[in-house]
């Protein structure tokens, strides 16, 4: 049985669209993301993110869990990259020290000391405005992307007919197999498998991880063979590709794809000359210092 | 078909030749310090191309091959592939399920799977498992897209699926397992010479370990580790020819897969060879030979049974 993402039709900026207007959208909305590590350009990609997911029509019940899993990851990561410095070096070499905390304890003859410097507390806000705008933008496509229109969406971009049909079908397994892992997991505990405690050595962890990955794939491609049949039967493959659903381009359409293009040409303007990397405030830098 | 393909094939040079154009110009020509290499986000996508390239001229040296058939069956696999792919590469990068690392040996069972269906299926369903696989599974981390290393993952499985061109499987084994340890050979040879240099691949989370600790010694010899296990999977199976396959091909794709990834670092980030090799293409590529060795030969023996009940 197929498990589907929590798309639900509502009355959203970005359904008044057409999908493919939307991945294209995003394409460019991706890609001009990478060339800054400047927090006042991500600001403007920051708040394109918060403005789409604010229109969006999910409501935080729905997206509550992946938000709080990457998230959370991402807060992680970020404090973790601002307490040790570590990711940030290759976009600043200087650092201004603003503070440094020592604890008032050792921990054999080694005293734990947090060193805050604008820098790296100025990274961690461009790395967060960063990550988080891409997995706002990234989290709401599942949401906001109806199912039956993932094949023609991606056959509409120019994908060729099969490539577009396995990319809809990736998307539609992936809850799937989420569902089959947890199940598979839940199965293996019953029969006294102990998930949190794989130990021993390199080879034991990896033998031990086989009653987890072999079950769940070999019965993917069990499985498949239903979904093979099916396709057979109607023919699938023997000539030109026709979709129940039709797309067509609207004039709203044509505007979000020239938005689009024409922030990822002016972020690569920008990074042509020499606009975009990391960057801090001189005035904190004084303040501090510098 | 030909034409189409010798279309893309044009397209994607002509794309390329526009990236590299503009770094010479703007990073050369004008010095601006974003296009040069070091912190080159651009490259990232030359080197997309750059794999998609060497991947396309491997199918256009032998396109009249049965392995390069696209059906219904393997449009499936593909997606079957690519999914199981990302759900376990979410699942398994703690995001979920924490599988701990091992003297800086970071586990990432997944990758067992675009070998496999690489393997069993063909290098185009072993490729859109790696490259599309990679793009969702970082997709769902929601930690954005490096596209370089999801071609990378691509070549992987496409490395895994070429014994499918070959007539005689078995002559082509010790050809495979002979360059296999030519590489392994010199990525050692560079551990050793550079023994102090640090483990980027390495997130020690509870101990804020963050990159910065020099690679260990189980890290650095951990492709010897797997290599070994490789010789022993092809010699104590080597009657069995699938497993012997499998394992040695998979060894080869995640050998050049990694190392093309690795090596892109030297460009898009300024990475010397030492620092890419050491730095990440060791600790990466050692673990995953070592999944590959013991988890491939499992899903090839399950998939054996599953034909023979199923009769397909």
């Amino acid at each position: 049985m197929l498990v589907t993402w929590r798309y639900r039709t509502r009355k959203s900026f970005i359904q008044w669209f057409d999908p493919r207007a939307w991945m294209i959208f995003y394409a460019c909305f991706l890609a001009g993301t990478l060339f800054f590590w400047d927090v006042r350009f991500l600001a403007v990609f920051f708040a394109i993110a918060l403005f789409s997911l604010l229109t969006s029509g999910v409501t935080w019940r729905e997206m509550r869990r992946p938000f709080l899993f990457i998230g959370g990851f991402i807060v992680i990561y970020t404090f973790l990259t601002f307490l040790t410095g570590r990711g940030g070096e290759e976009a600043y070499k200087v650092e201004h020290l603003i503070n440094k905390l020592a604890a008032p304890f050792m921990i054999f003859g080694w005293r734990p000391t947090l060193t805050i410097t604008v820098e790296r507390s100025f990274f961690a806000v461009s790395q967060l405005a960063r990550v988080f705008s891409i997995a706002i933008m990234t989290i709401l496509i599942p949401y906001t992307l109806n199912p039956s229109l993932y094949g023609v969406t991606f056959r509409g971009l120019g994908f060729p007919d099969k490539i577009a049909y396995a990319m809809d079908l990736t998307m539609r397994f992936i809850p799937t197999f989420g569902r089959d892992f947890q199940l598979t997991m839940d199965a293996q505990r019953a029969r006294g498998y102990e998930l949190e405690k794989i130990s021993g050595g390199i080879i034991e962890q990896v033998r031990k991880l086989g009653p987890l990955i072999v079950p769940v794939t070999i019965h993917a491609i069990i499985g498949s063979e239903d979904i093979i049949d099916a396709m057979d039967l109607r023919a699938f493959g023997v000539g030109p590709r026709t979709w129940l659903e039709e797309l067509h381009y609207q004039r709203r359409d044509r505007v979000l794809i020239a938005a689009g293009i024409v922030l990822l040409a002016a972020s690569l303007t920008l990074l042509m000359f020499g606009y975009g990397g990391f960057w801090v405030p001189e005035a904190l830098l004084r303040l501090a210092g510098g | 078909m030909k034409n189409k393909l010798v279309g893309v094939i044009i397209a994607l040079v002509v794309i390329l030749a526009i990236f590299l154009l503009l770094v010479y110009i703007g990073g050369n020509v004008m010095g601006v310090e974003r296009l040069m290499t070091g912190e080159n986000p651009m490259l990232r996508f030359a080197f997309v191309i750059v794999g998609l390239l060497i991947a396309l001229g491997v199918y256009y040296g032998t396109k009249d091959s049965p392995a390069w058939e696209v059906g219904t069956r393997q449009v499936v696999w593909m997606a079957i592939g690519a999914a199981l792919y990302a759900v376990f590469s979410w699942l398994f990068n703690g995001t979920v399920f924490f599988v701990p690392s091992i003297s800086q040996v970071a586990l990432r069972p997944a990758i067992a799977i675009p070998v496999f269906f690489g393997y069993a299926f063909g290098p185009i369903v072993g490729f859109f498992s790696g490259a599309v696989g990679n793009m969702f599974g970082d997709a769902l981390t929601g930690f954005g897209l490096y596209p370089q290393w999801s071609i990378a993952n691509g070549l992987i499985g496409f490395i895994a699926g070429l014994p499918l061109l070959f007539k005689d499987r078995k002559k082509s084994l010790d050809s495979v397992l002979g360059a296999g340890g030519v590489l392994t050979l010199i990525a050692l040879v560079i551990y050793f010479i550079n023994r102090t240099l640090p483990n980027m691949m390495f997130f020690d989370v509870p101990n804020n370990v963050f990159g910065d600790a020099p690679i260990s010694i189980f890290a650095g010899i951990s492709l010897l580790v797997g290599f070994a296990l490789v010789l022993i999977v092809r010699f104590a199976f080597g009657k069995d020819l699938d497993l012997a396959a499998s394992v040695t091909w998979g060894m080869l794709g995640n050998i050049l897969g990694i190392g093309f990834a690795a090596l892109s670092d030297i460009w898009i980030n300024g990475y010397s060879l030492p620092s890419a090799i050491v730095g990440e293409f060791l600790p990466a590529a050692g673990p995953n030979l070592i999944f590959i060795a013991i988890l491939v030969p499992l899903l090839v023996v399950a998939y054996r049974a599953v034909q023979k009940q199923s009769g397909r």
